[in-house]
C-alpha cells in the first residue's frame, strides 16, 4: 500500500475519532438521565417548554420539549456538570445548573416567572427604583411637622390664656399683677409659637411637589399670625410702659389689642385648616 | 371527503387559535383608595397605572402597576405624609400580579387572586370579585381590592393624635383593550 494512502487514511480515522468521541460520551448508553417539570409563576404546567442542557466542560448540548403536562426527560447524558435552560412563550427563560452522577436518574423541577416586568410596562428605572435617602427626607420631614402639630396644639392653651388675661391687664384696670400675668403668659406663648415655626421652616423641603389643598390656607395664614406674633409683644412692651407709668394707653401702643386679636384668629383659622375637612 | 377534510381542517384552525397566544393592555384607569379618620374621610385618586396581560396556552398573566407618588388626595401636605407612612420613596411601585383562565374574559362576575406587592410587602388576596363589562372590543373591569394596613405592616399614621382606621379599600376601574 501506498505510504501516502496509509497516512491520509489513518488521519481520517483520527479525525473521525476526534468528531465522533465527544458525541459518544454526551449520549453513551450508562449515562444520566435527567427530567422534571416546567410550572409557571403559580404553579402552573408550562407544555411546550423548550429545555436545552448543555454540558459545560464540552459544551455539547443535548434538547428537549416538555408535554402537555409540562414534563420533560433527557436520558443518555455523561456524567458531568449542566447547564438546564428552560424558555416557553409568554414567561421569562430560566437557567439553572444541575451536577450529574453516572447513572444517576436526577430530577430537575424549573419554575419560570410570568414574562411581564416593569420595564416592560414603559416604566423609566429612576422612577420605580427605591431611593433610600429620599425616604429618610421624607421621615425627618414628618417627624418635624408632628412635632410642629403637637407644639401647635399646645401653644393654642397659653395663647388663649394670654388673650384672656389681655382684657384684665388693659383698659381701665390699674393692677400690675393682671399686667405681670398676662406679660408672663404672652412670653411663654411667644417662645412656644417661635419653636413651633421653627420645626414647620426647617423641616425638610421636597421638590417637585406642588402645593394644593387646605395646607396652602394653612401656609397663607402664617403671613398674618407670623408678623402678628412679632409685633404683639413689642406693642404690647409700648403700652406696658405707658401703663406702668400711669398713662393710658395711646398712639401705636394701643393697636396691641386689636393685632394680638387678628393674631390669634389667623392662629387658630391656620390650626382648623388642616384639621377639620370644610 | 372533502367536506370531512374541511371539517377536520376547521376543527385544526379553531384548536390553533385557541392556543394561540395574545396580549391584553391597559387603556385607562381609576385606583381609588380610601382613609377614614374620625375627622376626615379622605381619598387618593390615580390615573397613572400602566398593566399588561399575556395570554398562553388558555392562561392569562396580568401585571399592574402604579407609581405611588401619584395618588392624589387633593392636599400636597397629606399625600407626603402618606408617602413617607408607606414608604413611597422606598418602594415607589404598588405592583398587582393575577392570573386568570383565558376563558374567563368576558362579561360578567370574575373571581380571581391577587398578589399585591406594596410598601416592601407582599400580600395575597384571595377570590376577589370584579365586574366585567364589554366596551366595544375593549373590557372594563370594575371591584373594590379590601386592603388594609396590617397586610402591608403599614403603622397606621395619626391626626391630632387619633390613629387612622386599618381598613383602606382600593376601587378599581380600568379599561383593558386587546394588544397587538
Amino acid at each position: 500500500m501506498n505510504p501516502h494512502k496509509v497516512k491520509f487514511a489513518s488521519a481520517i480515522a483520527i479525525l473521525a475519532l476526534v468528531l465522533v468521541i465527544p458525541g459518544v460520551s454526551l449520549a453513551q448508553a450508562t449515562g444520566a438521565t435527567l427530567s422534571g417539570t416546567v410550572t409557571g409563576p403559580s404553579g402552573q404546567v408550562v407544555p411546550n417548554a423548550k429545555i436545552s442542557i448543555k454540558e459545560v466542560g464540552t459544551g455539547q448540548t443535548a434538547s428537549a420539549q416538555s408535554d402537555a403536562a409540562g414534563a420533560y426527560h433527557v436520558s443518555n447524558l455523561a456524567p458531568g456538570k449542566y447547564e438546564v435552560s428552560v424558555s416557553a412563550e409568554g414567561f421569562s427563560a430560566a437557567s439553572q445548573t444541575v451536577t450529574l452522577a453516572a447513572g444517576a436518574s436526577q430530577t430537575l423541577n424549573v419554575a419560570l416567572s410570568s414574562g411581564l416586568s416593569l420595564e416592560g410596562l414603559g416604566f423609566p428605572q429612576s422612577q420605580t427604583q427605591g431611593n433610600a435617602r429620599e425616604q429618610a427626607r421624607l421621615d425627618r420631614r414628618t417627624r418635624m411637622l408632628k412635632i410642629h402639630q403637637k407644639l401647635g396644639l399646645i401653644t393654642t392653651a397659653p395663647m388663649l390664656a394670654t388673650v384672656i388675661t389681655g382684657t384684665f391687664a388693659g383698659g381701665r384696670s390699674t393692677s400690675s399683677t393682671n399686667r405681670d400675668l398676662h406679660v408672663g403668659l404672652g412670653s411663654l406663648t411667644a417662645g412656644m409659637y417661635f419653636t413651633t415655626a421653627y420645626f414647620a421652616i426647617a423641616a425638610p423641603k421636597i421638590k417637585g411637589t406642588e402645593t394644593r389643598g387646605p395646607i396652602r390656607l394653612h401656609k397663607a395664614l402664617a403671613w398674618i399670625h407670623g408678623p402678628g406674633m412679632v409685633l404683639t409683644p413689642i406693642l404690647g412692651a409700648l403700652a406696658y410702659q405707658q401703663k406702668n407709668r400711669g398713662e393710658k394707653v395711646h398712639g401705636i401702643a394701643s393697636l396691641h389689642g386689636p393685632v394680638a386679636i387678628v393674631t390669634a384668629g389667623a392662629y387658630g383659622l391656620a390650626l382648623m385648616s388642616v384639621s377639620i375637612k370644610f | 371527503m372533502p367536506r370531512k377534510i374541511l371539517v377536520a381542517l376547521s376543527v385544526l384552525a379553531l384548536s390553533l387559535m385557541a392556543a394561540a397566544d395574545s396580549q391584553w393592555v391597559l387603556q385607562q384607569s381609576t385606583l381609588t383608595y380610601s382613609v377614614s379618620h374620625p375627622l376626615h374621610h379622605i381619598e387618593g385618586v390615580s390615573h397613572s397605572a400602566r398593566g399588561k396581560g399575556l395570554c398562553h396556552a388558555g392562561q392569562c398573566q396580568f401585571l399592574i402597576a402604579v407609581p405611588v407618588n401619584t395618588f392624589n388626595s387633593g392636599d400636597s401636605n397629606r399625600d407626603l405624609h402618606t408617602i413617607q407612612a408607606v414608604r413611597g420613596a422606598q418602594y415607589p411601585m404598588v405592583m398587582v400580579r393575577t392570573q386568570i383562565p383565558e376563558s374567563e374574559i368576558k362579561p360578567g362576575t370574575i373571581h380571581a387572586d391577587l398578589q399585591v406587592q406594596f410598601s416592601g410587602q407582599t400580600a395575597n388576596f384571595k377570590q376577589l370579585t370584579f365586574q366585567l363589562v364589554m366596551e366595544g372590543k375593549d373590557i372594563r373591569l370594575t371591584g373594590t381590592i379590601p386592603a388594609t394596613l396590617t397586610d402591608f405592616k403599614i403603622p397606621p399614621p395619626s391626626l391630632l393624635t387619633i390613629p387612622i382606621k386599618n381598613e383602606i379599600p382600593v376601587k378599581v376601574d380600568m379599561t383593558w383593550a386587546p394588544g397587538q
